[in-house]
C-alpha cells in the first residue's frame, strides 16, 4: 500500500529538481521549464492531500493552479520573446539591467 | 505487490527521470519533450490518486497547451536567431547543494509528521462533485479565473506582437 | 494696604507705566516730543512722591513672595524704605526729571521715532534704578542691577549707527558683566550659606553676631566685584570713559549721577555685612583711593571735555568707595548725593557747550564766557563744588570722606586721596580755562542754550549751593570727629590746584608742554590710559579669540571629522553593499532559497 508520505516525498523530489533547474539554467525558457516542474510538484501535493483527507477543495485548487500556470507560461514566454527582440539574447546572466 | 504499488513505482521512476532530463539535457527542444513526459507522468500520478478528471485536464492543458506554446516560443526565437539555441547550465554544484538542502528541509518535516490515516474509500462521482463546487461555492473564483485568462491572453498578445 | 507704602511704590510705578505705554503703543512713541512729555510727566509725579516720602522720613518694608517653595518663598520682591533709599529716590527722580527736560532741547534734532525710543529707554532706566534702590533683598537688587546695565547699554548705543558708540556700548556691557558675574556668584553663595536674600534678616543676624558663615570674606569680595564693575573701580573702570559716546544727557544721568553710583549704593546698603570682613573693607578702601588717583591723572591729560568729566566721575567714585571701605559709609553716601548733583550739573553744562560749538575738544573751544555766560557760571559753580571749595556741597562731603579715611588710620589711601583732591582742582580749572577763557578757537557764533536746557542747569546750580549751605549749617556736629587741620588743608589743596591751572593754562607762566616733558613717563602712561585698554584688548584677542580658535578647530576637525567619517563610512558601505544587487534573477532565487532554508531551521529548532 502506498501511503501519503510516498507521494509527498515524490513531490518534494520533483520540486527540488525544478528548483535546481531554475538555479542553474542560463536560458530564460529553461528557467520557465524548471518553474513548471515545481508547480507540478505542488499540484501532486494538493491532489494527494485532497485524496487522503477526502477534501474536494484541493482538487479545485489544482484546477485553478493549472489554469493560472497556463496563463503564466503564455505571458512569460511572450516576455521572453519581447526581451529577445530587444536584447537579442535570452541568456538570464546578461539580463541584468537591475544591477546595483 | 498490488497493481497500485507497481504503478506508483513505475510512474515515480518515469517522473523523476524525465524531470532530471528536463533540467540536465543541453538541447532545449529535447528538454521540452522531456517536460511533456514529466507532465504526462504527473497526470498518471493523478490517475493513481483516483482523479481521472484531473488527469484529463493535465493532459489537455499542460501536456497539450503548455508544451505547444513552449515549442512555438523556442522555434520562434530560433528562427529569429537563425541558429540552434544551445541550452547551457552554470553553477551546477551550488544549485545541487541548495536544491538538496531544500529537499532535506522538506523531508525533515515529512519524517516528523504523524503517520497518516489510511487512504479512505472513494465515494460517489468526484467529477460531478467538482463541477458542482465550481458553479457553487467557487463560482466567483471560477469567473475571476476566466477574467485572468482573458487578461493573460491580451497581455501575451501585447508582448509578443511584432513592431509595426 | 498701608498708604505710606503706596507712595514709595508709586515712585517706580510711574516711569514703568510710561515705559509700558511707550513700548507697547508705537504711535505714541513715534510722536517723539509727545513721548517725551509723557515720560517727563510720569517722572515728575514720581519726583513729587519721592520728595513727600523723603520729607516724611518714612521707614518701612513690605515684601511679597516671589519664588515659592516648601516652607516659605525662596525670594521676595517688594520695597524697603529707609533714609538711604529715600535720599536715593529723590536724587534719582530729580536728576532724571531735569535730564529728561534738558534732553527735549538737546535732542531736538533727532527724528521723532528716535526721540521716542530715547524716552522709552529713559523711563525704563528710571524704573530700574528706583527698583534697585528700593530692593529689600539681594536678588531683586540683582535683577534691577542688570536692568540698569541693559539700559546703560541701550543708551550708550543710542546712536547705534556710529561704530564707536556701538563698540562702547558693547564694551560697557561686557566689562560690567565681568563684575556682575562675581556679584551673582556672591549672592548665591550667601544664600546657600544663610538661606535668605533679605537685607533685613541678614542685617539682624549680622548685628547679633550670628552670621558665622565660612568664607564670608570671599562672598563679600565677590559681591564687591559687582560694585567694582558698576562703579567703574580699578581695574574695570575702562568702560566709563568710552560710555561718553552716548548722548550727553545720558552721560549726566546714568554715567555720572545715578547708575554708576549703584556700586557705592550696594556697599552702603550692605554695610552691616561688609563691616564683618575688615580685610575686604581694606581692599575696598585701597582700590577706591587708587582708582581716584589713577583716574585723576588721566583726566589731567585728556582733551575731550566729556572724557575729563568721565575720568572725574571715576575718580569721585573712588572717593566714595574709599570712604565706604574706611567705614565712613555716611560720608561716602553723602558724597554720592552731592556728587550726583554737581556732576549732573557739570555734564549738562558741558552738553550745552558741545551743543553750541559742535565739538568735544577743549583745545578747539575757548573764550566762551562771553558767548554763553549762564552756562559758564553754572559750570564754574559745579567746578568749585567738585574742587571742594566752601561753602559748596562738594567741600563738606569731600572733607567728610577725607576725615573718615584719616580716622580709619589708612594713611596710604589718605595721601592718595589728598593728591587726588589737588589734581581734581587742577584738571577742573584746566577745563574751565580752556573752555571759557583765553583765546576763542571755535568757528561760527556760539550761542547760549535755550531755556529748556538752561532751566535745569540753574536749578542744579542752586541746589548745589543750597545743599552746601545746609550742610555748612548742620555740619558742625556731624564732622566734629575730623581733625581741625583738615578743612584748611583740603581748601589749600584745592587752591594749589587752581593756582597751578591758572599758571599753566591762563597766565602762561608755566608751559604745559614743559611740565609734560618733565613728567614724561607719567604723561606717557596717562595718555595711554596706563595701558589698561590695550591690556584688555590684548587679553580679548589673546585669550578669547585664541579660545574661540581652539573651539573652532575642534569643531571643524573633530566634530565635523566624526560626521565626515560617518558619511564616508555610509557611502563606502553602500558602495560595497550594492554589489549584492547583481540584477541576475537567479541570484535572487538563491536568496529566496536561503530564506526558505532559514525558515526551515527556525521552525525546526525554535518553534517547539
Amino acid at each position: 500500500m502506498i501511503g501519503l508520505s510516498s507521494y509527498l516525498v515524490l513531490a518534494a523530489l520533483v520540486f527540488s529538481i525544478g528548483l535546481f533547474g531554475v538555479l542553474t539554467r542560463r536560458n530564460a525558457v529553461g528557467i520557465l521549464l524548471g518553474i513548471e516542474l515545481m508547480l507540478n510538484a505542488v499540484n501532486i501535493n494538493l491532489v494527494a492531500f485532497a485524496r487522503f483527507h477526502g477534501d474536494l477543495t484541493g482538487l479545485i485548487f489544482t484546477l485553478f493552479t493549472i489554469a493560472i500556470t497556463v496563463v503564466e507560461v503564455a505571458v512569460g514566454l511572450a516576455i521572453v520573446i519581447a526581451i529577445f527582440r530587444v536584447r537579442r539574447t535570452v541568456d538570464a546572466d546578461r539580463l541584468d539591467l537591475l544591477r546595483g | 505487490m498490488t497493481v497500485e504499488t507497481v504503478g506508483f513505482w513505475l510512474v515515480a521512476a518515469v517522473l523523476l527521470g524525465s524531470s532530471l532530463a528536463v533540467v540536465l539535457t543541453p538541447n532545449l527542444f529535447h528538454a521540452v519533450l522531456y517536460l511533456a513526459a514529466a507532465l504526462v507522468a504527473t497526470g498518471a500520478v493523478f490517475l493513481l490518486l483516483d482523479q481521472p478528471f484531473l488527469f484529463a485536464v493535465q493532459l489537455l492543458l499542460y501536456a497539450g497547451g503548455v508544451v505547444t506554446i513552449v515549442v512555438f516560443a523556442i522555434m520562434l526565437t530560433e528562427r529569429l536567431v537563425g541558429e540552434r539555441i544551445r541550452q547551457t547550465s552554470r553553477h551546477l554544484i551550488n544549485g545541487a547543494i541548495v536544491a538538496a538542502a531544500v529537499f532535506a528541509g522538506i523531508a525533515g518535516f515529512l519524517l516528523q509528521a504523524p503517520p497518516a490515516a489510511p487512504r479512505p474509500e472513494q465515494t460517489g462521482d468526484v467529477t460531478a462533485s467538482i463541477g458542482r463546487a465550481l458553479v457553487g461555492p467557487f463560482a466567483v473564483t471560477f469567473e475571476l479565473l476566466g477574467v485572468l485568462l482573458v487578461a493573460g491572453l491580451i497581455g501575451a498578445l501585447y508582448f509578443a506582437r511584432s513592431e509595426e | 494696604m498701608d498708604l505710606s507704602l503706596l507712595l514709595p511704590l508709586l515712585v517706580p510705578a510711574m516711569p514703568f507705566a510710561a515705559f509700558l505705554i511707550l513700548a507697547i503703543v508705537p504711535p505714541i512713541r513715534r510722536t517723539g516730543r509727545g513721548a517725551g512729555a509723557l515720560s517727563i510727566a510720569a517722572i515728575a509725579v514720581s519726583f513729587v512722591a519721592a520728595v513727600i516720602v523723603w520729607h516724611s522720613g518714612f521707614v518701612g518694608e513690605r515684601t511679597w513672595g516671589w519664588i515659592p517653595a516648601d516652607g516659605g518663598p525662596i525670594a521676595t520682591v517688594g520695597v524697603m524704605v529707609d533714609p538711604i533709599s529715600n535720599a536715593m529716590l529723590v536724587l534719582v527722580t530729580l536728576v532724571s526729571l531735569l535730564v529728561q527736560i534738558y534732553s527735549l532741547a538737546y535732542l531736538s534734532d533727532e527724528r521723532p521715532g528716535a526721540l521716542g525710543r530715547y524716552y522709552t529707554y529713559q523711563s525704563l532706566f528710571v524704573f530700574s534704578m528706583l527698583g534697585l534702590v528700593l530692593a529689600p533683598g539681594f536678588l531683586q537688587m540683582f535683577v534691577f542691577w542688570e536692568l540698569v546695565g541693559l539700559c546703560s547699554y541701550l543708551l550708550i548705543g543710542f546712536w547705534y549707527d556710529r561704530p564707536a558708540a556701538a563698540r562702547a556700548a558693547v564694551k560697557a556691557f561686557w566689562i560690567t558683566k565681568l563684575g556682575d558675574l562675581g556679584f551673582i556668584i556672591g549672592i548665591v553663595l550667601l544664600w546657600s550659606a544663610t538661606g535668605t536674600f533679605e537685607f533685613s534678616e541678614l542685617f539682624e543676624r549680622a548685628e547679633a553676631n550670628t552670621l558665622a558663615v565660612p568664607g564670608l570674606a570671599v562672598i563679600m569680595f565677590l559681591i564687591y566685584l559687582g560694585a567694582v564693575g558698576k562703579s567703574a573701580q580699578f581695574p574695570l573702570h575702562v568702560w566709563l570713559p568710552d560710555a561718553m559716546e552716548g548722548p550727553t544727557p545720558v552721560s549726566a544721568l546714568i554715567h555720572a549721577a545715578t547708575m554708576v553710583t549703584a556700586g557705592v549704593f550696594l556697599v552702603t546698603r550692605a554695610e552691616p555685612l561688609f563691616a564683618l570682613v575688615p580685610e575686604v573693607m581694606a581692599v575696598i578702601a585701597w582700590v577706591g583711593a587708587f582708582t581716584a588717583l589713577l583716574a585723576a591723572t588721566m583726566a589731567c591729560v585728556e582733551g575731550d571735555i566729556k572724557r575729563v568729566l568721565a575720568y572725574s566721575t571715576v575718580s569721585q567714585l573712588g572717593y566714595m568707595m574709599a570712604a565706604a571701605g574706611a567705614g565712613a559709609t555716611p560720608a561716602g553716601f553723602l558724597h554720592l548725593l552731592t556728587h550726583g548733583l554737581f556732576k549732573a550739573l557739570l555734564f549738562l553744562a558741558a552738553g550745552a557747550v558741545i551743543h553750541a560749538v559742535g565739538t568735544n575738544d577743549m583745545f578747539r573751544m575757548g573764550g566762551l564766557f562771553r558767548a554763553m555766560p549762564h552756562t559758564a557760571i553754572v559750570f564754574l559753580i559745579g567746578t568749585l563744588a567738585l574742587a571742594g571749595v566752601p561753602p559748596l556741597a562738594g567741600f563738606y562731603s569731600k572733607e567728610a570722606v577725607l576725615g573718615g579715611v584719616w580716622e580709619a588710620h589708612l594713611t596710604g589711601p589718605f595721601l592718595m586721596l589728598a593728591l587726588t583732591a589737588l589734581l581734581t582742582a587742577f584738571y577742573m580749572f584746566r577745563a574751565v580755562f580752556l573752555t571759557f577763557f583765553g583765546r576763542a578757537h571755535a568757528g561760527g557764533h556760539p550761542h547760549e542754550a535755550p531755556w529748556l536746557m538752561r532751566g535745569p542747569l540753574w536749578l542744579l546750580a542752586v541746589l548745589t549751593v543750597v545743599a552746601g549751605i545746609r550742610l555748612a549749617l548742620s555740619g558742625a556736629e556731624a564732622h566734629e570727629a575730623t581733625p581741625g587741620w583738615l578743612p584748611p588743608f583740603s581748601v589749600g589743596l584745592a587752591l594749589l590746584g587752581f593756582v597751578l591751572a591758572l599758571a599753566m593754562y591762563q597766565r602762561g607762566v608755566i608751559d604745559p608742554a614743559r611740565v609734560a616733558r618733565a613728567l614724561a613717563p607719567l604723561d606717557y602712561l596717562a595718555r595711554r590710559r596706563y595701558g589698561l585698554d590695550a591690556l584688555y584688548a590684548g587679553l580679548y584677542r589673546g585669550l578669547i579669540l585664541g579660545f574661540a580658535r581652539v573651539i573652532g578647530w575642534i569643531d571643524r576637525y573633530f566634530v565635523d571629522g566624526i560626521l565626515n567619517a560617518l558619511t564616508a563610512l555610509t557611502l563606502r558601505a553602500g558602495d560595497s553593499l550594492r554589489h549584492i544587487q547583481t540584477g541576475r534573477a537567479q541570484d535572487y532565487v538563491y536568496g529566496v532559497a536561503f530564506g526558505v532554508l532559514l525558515l526551515f531551521v527556525w521552525a525546526q529548532l525554535w518553534r517547539r
